[in-house]
């Protein structure tokens, strides 16, 4: 090879400054704070996962750039259009519209993020019987597209606010720093999506089952979530049983953040944080400890 | 200082059937042993792919793993990867592992050349700033320059190939795990990648190649272990070892209990699926300018026997054809037989393909029929071994499951129509 000169310095000297680190296979399970440094190793790999994701959705549909705001615009429009023109749900004086909008913004990134995770180890499959690479990459990489789709609600957010900026002469958005709590209830409901994910991801591998109930369940979670209604509409006494769900101290943040109506929902949000965490680090210690055995049966 | 010490490594499955596995079941055991293995529960359906290997290997050394189906060599190579983990035993081992074990894993078709350098390093552990200054040299060794922007599902699979290999070698692996994979291709780049292979080993590479071609095995590796049920049978030197093999792969019943169907009945036993060349030697892959013939051994007890024999050939689990022997065979006296079907050259194309296999027998004086089959007696490569061209137009899934030569007449038209 013409190249043979410089190039076989070049491997020459790199080969007596790399240290060849030593490593170990094991039966014994890998603990969760070494898995979490290895995944560190291993994030460039994420970005390649995430874009893999984005692609598959909206390649070879023709008319990609408008699934992509219809897909979660259309569902949006005739959901305020029954619940709000029909039946009058109360929304703390905010325009319906924006209401319901920015309420399902965050749930959908949130309903969007669990069954992508859901279906995470499935998906990879190719990958992951051939090479290796963290496994929990699989479910924090399947969750990039739905935030693609949230990124495009929160751009149809600003517009409707602007529209009703135009018509009312007033946004119905709140102006000022506390906005920036809305990205903290969007990372929590990521972090949620995630946290159920890491379990469903291993048993959707031994039970198709969890795909199709899924999809059940979290049709009552919405409903369980003040996404449709107000917290307010809530009854005094059902509150605290409201804020055992932790979808709805995130849906509250994220509106109260957004449209600044009410009060901050300190009280919803305690437990949710609190349930979040917990479902978070025992859901990843259950995924790093069975995802070999599902992987063996993938 | 040996590059990697292997010791008692094992890997089990359980067999139990996945239908019959209700969510009830599963939820019970996961109940009695939350995070517990499957190695607990239902013993009597284990299955272990590899049992209690130990060996250790120096750098430098180019290791032929050996072995008929489902002796482990994949397992070993699987564990060795960290695609799955090992139920006993443990590995050690110092530096890089890179595998080169299906043509294009850990590609992606829809991302150029250049991307999928920039994943692989990702995946491998390799900084992007290494990768980027790597690219030129990968390219230019796959010889695929040209085509470094067009997205990898134009590329031809001696392309991506040639590209495969050469992203792996050039990450300063310290460890190589290889296949088949390494063996075919065309001819040139075949004596490239060995010569490379050499060469690193020069500067203490260590490779694993699992082949069923014995020449590639005697031709590049200076060591050679032998599985068989999953144990280490027989490690030393390559001329020693394959010389034992192939005289026992003939002589003993090799089909692994881990494959399905009746393999033997009351008067009659397959004792070996091979592929095999024209001079009769055992091949790992097909060439596809070559005939190439489905060996099967059969041994029989009772004389006067009828025998029809029929073989499938699938890929990707399309059944392609069937071919039954347009005769049924008498088999006189019982004895060892051998059945062999030609698949003739200028038929396959670059597929890997499995074929199974059946043997109805008869005896001369009854009707009832008593068929042997095996399932996935044999799976192989089939590659070209003239030099890939330009990428081909089409993605290379479409390649098509078979690639017959067809004879053209392409002539002036006489006016009056054939």
């Amino acid at each position: 090879m013409a190249s043979s000169g410089p190039d076989g310095v070049v491997s020459a000297t790199g080969a007596r400054q790399i240290r060849h680190e030593k490593w170990t296979i094991e039966p014994v399970r890998v603990g969760l704070l070494a898995r979490a440094r290895e995944f560190w190793r291993y994030r460039r790999i994420l970005w390649f996962f995430a874009s893999r994701r984005i692609k598959e959705r909206y390649e070879s549909t023709t008319l990609g750039m408008f699934w992509l705001f219809a897909r979660p615009l259309l569902p949006i429009v005739l959901s305020s259009a029954i619940f709000g023109l029909m039946l009058g749900i109360k929304s703390d004086g905010v325009p319906y519209f924006l209401f319901f909008l920015t309420g399902s913004s965050c749930w959908r990134l949130f309903e969007r993020s669990v069954i992508a995770a859901t279906r995470s180890l499935e998906q990879s499959r190719g990958l992951i019987k051939k090479v290796y690479f963290p496994r929990l990459v699989a479910p924090i990489a399947s969750v990039a597209p739905s935030f693609i789709e949230f990124a495009i609600m929160v751009g149809l957010t600003l517009v409707v606010g602007g529209f009703y900026y135009y018509r009312d002469g007033d946004s119905h958005l709140r102006l000022g720093f506390l906005v920036l709590l809305a990205p903290v209830a969007a990372g929590l409901a990521i972090l949620l999506a995630l946290a159920v994910g890491f379990w469903t991801s291993v048993f959707q591998v031994r039970h198709r089952d969890v795909q199709l109930s899924l999809r059940y369940v979290l049709q009552f979670w919405l409903y369980a979530t003040p996404v449709i209604y107000a917290h307010t509409a809530i009854p005094e006494r059902f509150r605290f049983l409201a804020s055992l769900n932790p979808m709805t101290g995130v849906v509250e943040l994220y509106k109260w953040s957004l449209l600044g109506v009410g009060d901050f929902p300190g009280r919803a949000l305690v437990p949710s944080i609190a349930i979040t965490l917990t479902i978070f680090v025992t859901g990843a210690a259950f995924f790093n400890r069975a995802e070999s055995a599902a992987v063996d049966r993938l | 200082m040996d590059s990697l010490v292997v010791e008692g490594l094992g890997k089990c499955y359980s067999l139990a059937g996945e239908s019959e596995q209700t969510v009830q079941r599963s939820l019970w055991q996961r109940l009695r042993s939350p995070f517990g293995g499957r190695a607990n529960v239902e013993k009597g359906r284990d299955f272990w792919a590899l049992r209690d290997a130990s060996f250790r290997v120096e750098p430098g050394t180019v290791l032929g793993v050996i072995g008929p189906n489902g002796a482990g060599k994949s397992t070993l190579l699987q564990i060795l990867a960290r695609v799955i983990t090992p139920t006993t035993g443990r590995v050690v081992g110092q530096g890089r592992v890179v595998s080169l074990l299906e043509l294009g894993a850990g590609f992606d078709p829809d991302l150029s050349a250049r991307e999928n350098i920039l994943m692989n390093a990702a995946i491998l552990g390799v900084t992007r700033s290494e990768a980027q200054r790597r690219i030129p040299e990968i390219l230019a060794f796959a010889e695929v320059e040209q085509f470094e922007a067009s997205p990898l599902k134009h590329y031809s699979s001696g392309m991506y190939l040639r590209l495969a290999f050469s992203v792996v070698i050039n990450m300063n692996p310290r460890i190589l795990l290889a296949d088949e994979i390494l063996a075919v291709g065309d001819a040139a780049f075949q004596e490239r990648c060995q010569q490379k292979v050499a060469e690193l080993a020069r500067e203490g590479l260590t490779v694993l190649f699992v082949s069923h071609d014995m020449d590639a095995i005697l031709r590049i590796c200076n060591r050679v272990i032998w599985l068989h049920s999953g144990k280490v049978r027989r490690e030393g030197d390559p001329e020693e070892v394959v010389d034992d093999y192939q005289n026992a792969i003939w002589s003993q019943h090799d089909i692994a209990s881990s494959e399905r169907g009746r393999r033997s009945n009351r008067f009659a036993e397959i004792l070996a699926v091979r592929l095999v060349s024209a001079t009769g030697k055992d091949l790992g892959g097909a060439p596809s300018s070559e005939d190439v013939f489905v060996k099967v051994r059969i041994r029989t007890t009772k004389s006067k026997l009828l025998l029809r024999c029929a073989m499938d050939l699938s890929t990707k689990g399309q059944l392609i054809f069937r071919a039954t022997d347009e005769h049924v065979r008498e088999l006189p006296e019982a004895g060892d037989y051998e059945a062999l079907a030609k698949i003739p050259r200028n038929l396959l194309a670059e597929q890997p393909y499995v074929v199974n296999i059946s043997c109805t027998f008869r005896r001369a004086d009854e009707t009832k029929e008593y068929p042997l089959v095996i399932y996935n007696a044999l799976s192989f490569l089939a590659y070209a071994t003239q030099a890939a061209g330009a990428p081909s137009s089409g993605r290379l899934q479409r390649l098509g499951f078979i690639a017959p030569q067809l004879e053209w007449i392409v002539q002036k038209e006489a006016g009056i129509g054939v």
